[in-house]
């Protein structure tokens, strides 16, 4: 089985989103609009919210690759259910990052029980539990179907999480995904361009993940 | 009728044998000693507390309960026999959180007592509200509970991998069950705190549900 590095295909690849990166730092550092009342504060939303999607969107993956798999069995199911958890789990842990590190100037504090931001913390933790039941599942082919089954019952929790704690604390204070809509286009460009760029930076980290697990995979059988 | 003998089964394992709803009676009361004294606080703050406390006990002596119920099955290898059973195995899953209900309820009524004479509570008069909410929280917590017990019954591990996956999963339940107890607790009238109860409601719904079409895949060979 060859190295992913070896295709030349993959090298483009990775340079080309590397200098995506680079350039919508600079882009979001130079190019946007300061905020009244934030200043340096508002530029992280440009990271954390699409960083927030995207995390919730390999959660979806998550889940339908639970369903595929516990149709039709095949490998490739779990690997990508698999590979979205952990990519997943790694943009949640970003976003349990920089909320705080935006919430500190705003809000004065580093952590409220905001709805999106609890929300977010609780699926943490559930895929906290996902990991540990991979790694101590036992039987392989049960622990896959295992991850399946949970991948779908934790989707199923979030909207549940999100209401609980939305009503939870009846004060609600202002979130940066919450204006995004009333914001002027100088501001909504950037948005979606870094979006964009971090939609793409996280199909080419699936695309490796999945490379990685092929080859484990292929190495046990053999 | 399948159903309801494993229900029976279950049920009748535990009043014979009582491995379950002891221990969990004793840890339960164990839990409130400690809080009752860590606390030592007057009887505002209890008052104010009290809800939380009661469902922090109520968890933790689900997560041991489901924990003895699933390792009983495994002793002997009884599962692999309910299985061989001539039943669909979303039934197996509803008298396994049916049977679980009950017997949470069972602790509870021993528990709840010992609580409020500790605690040094006034109960308000319309105390059958209150066995309402548990009956609601009772079901969540054990349909949740079936599956997750399910899924970490035969791993290695299972009895530290029940609560890690049990308690998050639960806790947008168990916030439901905070604050319609504490309402209920202020004598707020229900139409102040319904969302709460129709939460719990939505929640039950969506995890019997899911247990009853997602059990076959957990407990297949």
């Amino acid at each position: 089985m060859e190295l992913f590095f070896s295709k030349r295909i993959n090298v483009i690849v990775a340079v080309f989103v590397f200098t995506l990166m680079v350039f919508n730092i600079y882009n979001i550092v130079n190019n946007t609009p300061m905020v009244p009342d934030q200043f340096w504060a508002q530029k992280i939303f440009y990271f954390h919210v699409p960083i927030a999607w995207i995390g919730f969107l390999s959660y979806l993956i998550v889940m339908i690759a639970g369903i595929l798999y516990l149709i039709n069995k095949k490998t490739v199911w779990d690997h990508l259910g698999f590979a979205a958890a952990e990519i997943g789990t790694l943009f949640v842990v970003l976003v349990l990052i920089t909320g705080p590190i935006w919430a500190k100037p705003i809000w004065g504090t580093w952590w409220t029980w905001e709805p999106r931001l609890t929300t977010t913390l609780i699926l943490f933790l559930i895929y906290v539990g996902y990991f540990m039941l991979r790694a101590f599942g036992g039987h392989p082919e049960r622990t896959s179907r295992y991850a399946a089954v949970l991948g779908i019952v934790a989707f199923f929790d979030v909207p549940i999480i999100f209401y609980s704690v939305r009503f939870w604390e009846e004060k609600y204070q202002s979130h940066p995904q919450v204006e995004i809509t009333k914001q002027n286009p100088e501001i909504v460009l950037p948005f979606l361009i870094s979006l964009v760029i971090i939609t793409i930076l996280f199909s080419f980290m699936l695309k490796y993940r999945l490379h990685v697990l092929k080859v484990t995979h292929n190495r046990k059988i053999d | 009728m399948m159903f309801y003998t494993l229900v029976r089964k279950d049920l009748l394992l535990e009043f014979r044998a009582k491995e379950i709803i002891i221990p969990m009676f004793a840890f339960g009361l164990a839990i409130i000693m400690i809080f009752a004294l860590s606390f030592n606080a007057s009887q505002a703050i209890n008052h104010a507390f009290s809800p939380g406390l009661l469902w922090i006990i109520i968890l933790f002596i689900s997560s041991l309960g489901l924990n003895r119920m699933f390792v009983l099955e495994k002793e002997f290898d009884a599962f692999t026999l309910t299985l061989a059973a001539p039943v669909d195995r979303g039934i197996i899953f509803l008298s396994k959180a049916i049977s679980g209900t009950i017997l949470l309820l069972i602790a509870e009524i021993l528990i709840i007592p010992p609580f409020i004479i500790f605690m040094n509570l006034t109960i308000p008069s319309d105390w059958h509200i209150m066995v309402l909410i548990l009956l609601i929280g009772d079901l969540g917590i054990m349909s949740i509970g079936a599956i997750v017990s399910g899924l970490s019954m035969r791993a290695k591990l299972s009895e530290m991998l029940l609560p890690i996956l049990f308690f998050p999963l639960v806790s947008p339940h168990i916030i439901a069950c905070v604050k319609s107890t504490n309402y209920w607790f202020k004598g707020l009238s229900f139409i102040n705190w319904q969302f709460w109860i129709f939460l719990m409601i939505s929640f039950v719904l969506v995890f019997f549900l899911l247990g009853f079409m997602i059990f076959e895949y957990i407990t297949e060979e």
